[in-house]
């Protein structure tokens, strides 16, 4: 009987921890460079860890591969999937720009979600945050068309860069005494885009009058120390792209955009500030994002498929990303 | 031995008792409220039906939570509406609306039954605790782009739009805590309908909201109480159904129909509600700015709402 009752309180112990357990395995994905995704139940910021190493010069070292959260769109911080909420638990999350609550239900079930339902979901998550760009009045119902016909508008569709700001952080960073190299691998499936390259000095040396630049997809940059934060400020970009991730913001080739980068140990936060008067009322900076270090320092960076051409100019519906 | 079997026995008898007995208990709750039990989770089929929770699919984000995905929308109809007197007039109606932050741009045209009268066109607009009037949508906010004009005194009135709408219903319900209260009218028979009641907050404190539900869980029918009569109002809402031009998943009602002291103010059949977090902007005019500032007490943020 004394077995009976021990097997009965185990079998209660293991009942009552088995959630717990449960969650701890699921949160322990590891993070590695062939990790496709860090399927996490949360997505606030993780708290920084080690500590930040220092150029010879005395600036921090920004060199890296910066897709510790391996890489995928929906599994980082404040990433497009979610416009700038942050999860904190099964049961609270937070809009990080204006700090509001956003009421949020624990998962109680496992149903699959169809990919419809899951698209359309995506649509809504990534359109709900409160950070957006305030337009010249006369530009509203443009951008909300172009958002609406991103089916056909979207500039990125047909393989083309996605531009900057709208390529979000670099995913490597080499840094270098007298100037940086940025690159952004291209992606496939939903932000189908070119990868892009980035050469930006940092020797001191000023902006080519605005007049006499050719406008380009990733403009003329140029970088600075501002105490431990890099600044590249860039302008000279052509029309062709949109400056957020999503939404129809068009631009003007007067737009200005200035980048910030601060390294806390294997964390990277990445804001960009965007300044065009002749489309915009007032200068709009994008929600922090953060990018995680590759912990493996072996990682190199992986080929990327080529970009496919998408034939969303004749989708039935106006399902959108 | 033979003794502590027994009570390993008694205990094991007795919790799958108290377990059928709570079970019972929750399914004889269960009977008019959508299979809900209580107001948390009434509060969610709310959401669930609405499709105001929702989560994705996508790869590594599997298993985040649902959270609620209404923030921006936009309205238009057709129907009639008061403009002030007891007629009611044939009416173009066409709404944006925003959560976070909490604001509405109503624009109404409204047409004259006796002819002869030009068209009534107004633009109300309200964010936080600023209202105006627009001549044009973003009147005010640039140099050539039409007037606004204060209307502070508006405010509040405009704002409780926001939340006797059914998104509004669950976001309000979910900010007032334990004082979200629910019940079940007309007895727990079968055609009994759960009834959520909950005071607002912020700048709408005091006023304090019925909403009555149907067995999808849907809301059609919310009625407020407060001193103030212009904040007293009666909506009902049916036809429900994701009326948006591209499909969101968002359900919304296809008839809303507003009463104030029993009279209809606003009776409209909904042609596009678009629930997917458009592009809708509201920023407050400095000359509406100022004029708040010359009424500090009435320029109360509604953070926390």
């Amino acid at each position: 009987m004394g077995s009976l009752r021990n097997t009965l309180v185990t079998l209660s112990a293991m009942l009552c921890l088995l959630p717990a357990a449960m969650a701890v395995a699921q949160d322990a994905t590891p993070t590695t460079s062939t990790t496709p995704a860090m399927d996490r139940s949360i997505n606030v910021r993780p708290k920084p860890t080690g500590v930040t190493p220092h150029t010879p010069d005395g600036h921090p070292d920004l060199t890296g591969l910066w897709n510790g959260a391996g890489g995928d769109l929906g599994s980082l911080p404040n990433q497009m999937h979610n416009d700038g909420i942050a999860i904190e638990s099964q049961s609270s999350s937070h809009d990080v720009y204006s700090g509001a609550k956003i009421a949020t239900w624990p998962v109680t079930d496992r149903k699959p979600i169809d990919d419809t339902e899951g698209e359309r979901a995506a649509t809504l998550l990534r359109r709900v945050g409160s950070n957006k760009p305030i337009y010249r009045p006369k530009y509203w119902e443009m951008v909300k068309e172009l958002d609406a016909n991103a089916n056909e508008e979207d500039p990125s569709n047909n393989c083309m860069p996605a531009g900057i700001p709208r390529g979000g952080p670099p995913t490597y960073i080499g840094q270098f005494p007298n100037y940086f190299i940025f690159i952004y691998p291209g992606e496939g499936g939903l932000i189908a885009t070119q990868t892009m390259y980035r050469m930006i000095p940092a020797d001191g040396r000023k902006h080519t009058p605005l007049a006499d630049l050719d406008g380009t997809y990733t403009g003329e940059g140029i970088a600075h120390w501002e105490g431990d934060t890099l600044v590249v400020d860039t302008w000279g970009f052509n029309t062709s792209t949109w400056f957020d991730q999503l939404g129809g913001d068009f631009h003007s080739e007067n737009m200005h955009v200035v980048e910030r980068f601060h390294r806390d140990g294997n964390e990277l936060t990445w804001t960009a500030t965007v300044d065009d008067p002749d489309v915009l009322l007032e200068p709009w900076t994008t929600t922090p994002r953060i990018q995680l270090l590759n912990p493996n320092p072996k990682a190199i960076l992986q080929e990327v498929l080529p970009c496919s051409e998408r034939e969303l100019a004749h989708a039935v519906t106006k399902d959108h990303h | 031995m033979l003794k502590k079997a027994n009570t390993i026995r008694l205990s094991l008898i007795t919790a799958v008792m108290v377990f059928a007995f709570q079970n019972a208990q929750a399914q004889t709750n269960n009977g008019t409220a959508g299979n809900t039990t209580d107001v948390s989770k009434t509060v969610r089929s709310v959401a669930e039906a609405l499709g105001m929770a929702r989560r994705t699919n996508r790869a590594g984000a599997a298993r985040l939570p649902f959270i609620d995905v209404i923030n921006r929308m936009e309205i238009w109809g057709s129907g009639t509406s008061s403009d002030g007197s007891r007629t009611a007039l044939k009416s173009e109606y066409h709404v944006a609306l925003s959560y976070n932050p909490p604001a509405v741009r109503m624009e109404m045209t409204r047409i004259s039954q006796v002819g002869g009268a030009a068209p009534q066109h107004t633009i109300q607009t309200v964010r936080d605790s600023y209202a105006w009037n627009e001549s044009q949508p973003g009147a005010g906010l640039e140099p050539g782009w039409g007037t606004a004009t204060p209307a502070m005194a508006a405010a509040k009135q405009r704002l409780l739009q926001l939340w006797i709408l059914p998104y509004g219903v669950v976001k309000a319900a979910i900010a007032a805590g334990d004082k979200t209260k629910l019940s079940i009218e007309n007895g727990a028979t079968e055609n009994g309908a759960a009834v959520i009641t909950y005071p607002l907050s912020g700048p709408l404190a005091g006023v304090t909201v019925k909403a009555t539900l149907d067995q999808k869980n849907f809301v059609t029918k919310v009625e407020t109480q407060a001193d103030n009569p212009a904040l007293v109002i009666e909506a009902d809402y049916s036809d429900y159904a994701d009326h948006g031009e591209a499909l969101s998943g968002v359900q919304s009602p296809g008839h809303i129909l507003q009463k104030q002291g029993g009279e209809p103010v606003l009776d409209i059949q909904i042609k596009n509600w678009d629930g997917a977090n458009p592009y809708l902007v509201f920023p407050v005019p400095e000359n509406v700015k100022k004029a708040a500032a010359q009424e500090p007490a009435k320029a109360a943020t509604t953070k926390g709402l």
